[in-house]
């Protein structure tokens, strides 16, 4: 999942993106609104959580300038007056939720976990795929109600897939919300998670969850 | 506020006093000095005439063998009627009455009291009050006549009461003359003053209107005496509004430059020692001390800014928006029933952090059913009943009068509904509001607020 933090406050900003690579999240971060729109509307992210207070452009005019621009992604305002103005206001132009300042990093991540879901046409925290089941906010795995012990990365890559069912994810797609810019993209790393994802959620070979197409990606199967 | 008291210190009543004043002495002496000179020339007429009389007296009058007659008919015809009021004497000092004119056969001359102490060829007019009573006009000559040895003397008379009519009519006129020019005077001039002081009312007005806050600024069309003194309330005026303004951003400032820091601390802290658990707590409630403080602050001064209007539905229309979106994942379903005709007369941040505190309890603590009502509790003077009901577990009638308390202090609240009420209940209050706590037909608490500060537009 490729998140964006658009927050000026140098401290606040390493914070938020150190709490949320540790939980997962790859992370880029801008310090002003006119950087801040630059990156929201030129890459594809997974969710946007943007500062309403920013120098240069405030965070209103970044919110309604990249939903303008076409871009769907969850967003969440951080605001420091807490007003209900600020919050409407930020809402109407176009995020999801809000979040006070001070915060928790772990109400950030459950309204990210939240918005995520809901982006994803989830309304439980708990996604299932036939007999996968995964839930975003323990962030573990199960497969016929039996736990699966799944490593950071297999989970980010399983989580990214079964939010987009049924639908062909490219592997650059993939490496470009799993992992962060500087990877090296040409590895077979990604195979190797699919790869071991496989053997650990389907070890007998029947399901079949994660197909290969052949020259575009992987298809997680949509089951009932 | 301006005070007027009825016959107080005003400015009208000082200068209606002291114009009528000098207008009644004004009028008053012209009017004594009138008199007089209308007096005088009657009186000088009178001489005249007389001294005519006196003339026709010694025209006709003759003497023979010592005895005076009258040698032809006097060309006065009221010399020859009987108390015509015109008498004729001829007297002298050693004889006494020598003749008498026909019209003064009744007269006492005794009584008269002829003054016979004339020089020869002197002419003397005045006033004689007989010992009857009557009072005359009486105009006397001396002669020597041939061989007498005392001067004769001719006396003309003539009472006063026709001078003194004549006088008292003029007398009559006069003062009702001048009677009803004083009034229209002091009516045109109490006109002339509600004129001239009307720019001083509208400037009264004027400054009840910004109080209010149906306006803003002082109108630059007053009058130049008066324009210097407006100039400067404008001034004031915007002055102490940029000041609030300031006031304000300063302390949305403050709180954000607050908040950030206590953030950053925030997540500095680790996750599970029993010491930053502490820091934990005693961070959220400095958060909560400023959040609540600032939001006092800002929203306590509300009756001397500058009143708007805000039209109910859209903003409720706003905050629902808002609120559905937050908590999608709940399914909250909020109900509205808003007459769109209601408009809030006030700050929008206002309506909006009032609504929005009360509807994000109700969506926060119940299941999922809200409902919002904006309706007309009455209509003149208008009203407007604002009701939040909700699904939760309500809140009990103990509990409620702490909620509603205003002012109370953060640290006293409990957590969730209370602090969220504490801030409505302020602002309301602000606005002459007043908020009651219920049970909902939903099931759970039902909110109230009666607005005044309404206007309702077709």
């Amino acid at each position: 999942m490729r998140l964006l933090v658009v927050e000026d406050e140098s401290l606040l900003r390493q914070q938020l993106k150190m709490g949320l690579e540790r939980a997962g999240y790859v992370v880029d971060d801008a310090a002003d609104g006119v950087t801040g729109l630059y990156q929201a509307t030129e890459y594809d992210y997974d969710a946007a959580i943007i500062d309403l207070g920013l120098p240069q452009l405030d965070g209103i005019s970044v919110i309604t300038r990249l939903r303008a621009a076409g871009k769907r992604y969850p967003v969440l305002i951080l605001t420091a007056r807490g007003d209900w103005q600020d919050k409407v206001a930020g809402l109407d132009a176009g995020a999801d939720d809000y979040v006070v300042k001070p915060f928790r990093l772990e109400e950030i991540q459950a309204r990210l976990n939240a918005l995520l879901r809901r982006a994803a046409g989830f309304a439980s925290p708990a996604i299932v795929s036939g007999p996968v089941q995964l839930d975003t906010s323990a962030k573990r795995v199960s497969v016929n109600g039996e736990g699966v012990e799944l490593t950071a990365y297999e989970y980010k890559t399983l989580e990214y897939l079964m939010l987009h069912p049924d639908q062909v994810i490219s592997k650059s797609e993939l490496t470009e919300h799993l992992y962060a810019q500087d990877y090296d993209r040409d590895s077979n790393v990604l195979e190797v998670f699919v790869r071991r994802l496989r053997q650990k959620l389907d070890p007998e070979q029947t399901l079949h969850p994660i197909e290969t197409v052949r020259g575009q990606g992987y298809r997680m199967r949509a089951m009932d | 506020m301006v005070t007027t008291r009825i016959g107080g210190y005003s400015l009208q009543n000082r200068l209606l006093v002291a114009v009528s004043v000098l207008l009644t002495v004004f009028l008053g002496l012209t009017g004594a000095v009138l008199d007089r000179a209308f007096r005088n020339s009657l009186e000088t007429g009178v001489a005249e005439q007389l001294q005519v009389q006196i003339y026709v007296l010694l025209a006709a009058v003759d003497e023979a063998d010592g005895d005076f007659y009258f040698s032809e008919n006097l060309r006065e015809p009221r010399f020859s009627q009987l108390n015509s009021k015109l008498y004729g004497f001829i007297s002298s000092a050693s004889d006494g009455e020598l003749l008498r004119t026909a019209s003064a056969l009744d007269v006492n001359f005794q009584a008269l009291g002829l003054n016979h102490d004339l020089g020869i060829g002197e002419t003397r007019f005045g006033r004689l009050q007989a010992a009857t009573g009557t009072e005359f006009f009486v105009s006397s000559y001396a002669v020597t006549w041939e061989n007498r040895r005392s001067p004769i003397l001719f006396s003309v008379l003539e009472t006063t009461d026709t001078f003194a009519a004549e006088a008292a009519g003029f007398r009559n006129s006069l003062w009702s003359w001048l009677g009803g020019l004083a009034i229209l005077l002091l009516v045109l001039q109490l006109l002339l003053l509600r004129w001239g002081l009307a720019p001083l009312r509208r400037l009264a007005t004027d400054l009840q209107q910004i109080e209010a806050g149906e306006s803003e600024a002082l109108d630059t069309s007053y009058p130049r005496e008066l324009s210097a003194v407006t100039g400067n309330l404008n001034l004031l005026i915007q002055s102490e509004r940029k000041q609030q303004s300031r006031y304000r951003t300063t302390l949305a400032d403050l709180a954000h430059s607050l908040k950030t820091p206590l953030a950053v601390i925030q997540g500095e802290l680790g996750d599970d020692s029993r010491q930053s658990s502490l820091m934990r707590e005693q961070l959220d409630r400095m958060n909560q001390i400023i959040t609540y403080q600032l939001q006092r602050a800002v929203s306590t001064d509300n009756a001397s800014t500058l009143a708007r209007q805000v039209n109910v539905a859209e903003v409720i229309a706003k905050v629902v928006r808002a609120l559905e979106k937050v908590y999608a994942d709940k399914r909250v379903n909020i109900s509205v029933d808003v007459d769109p005709a209601l408009h809030f007369l006030g700050d929008e941040r206002d309506l909006l952090e009032m609504l929005g505190n009360v509807l994000d309890n109700a969506c926060k603590y119940g299941q999922g059913r809200v409902a919002v009502s904006a309706t007309l509790a009455s209509a003149a003077p208008p009203r407007m009943r604002l009701q939040i009901d909700d699904d939760g577990p309500g809140i009990t009638v103990a509990e409620r009068e702490r909620v509603l308390q205003r002012g109370v202090r953060l640290d006293s609240l409990a957590q969730g509904q209370g602090i969220g009420l504490a801030v409505v209940v302020d602002i309301a209050t602000s606005y002459g509001a007043t908020v009651s706590v219920g049970s909902s037909e939903l099931g759970g608490a039902a909110i109230v607020l009666m607005f005044d500060n309404i206007r309702v537009t077709a």
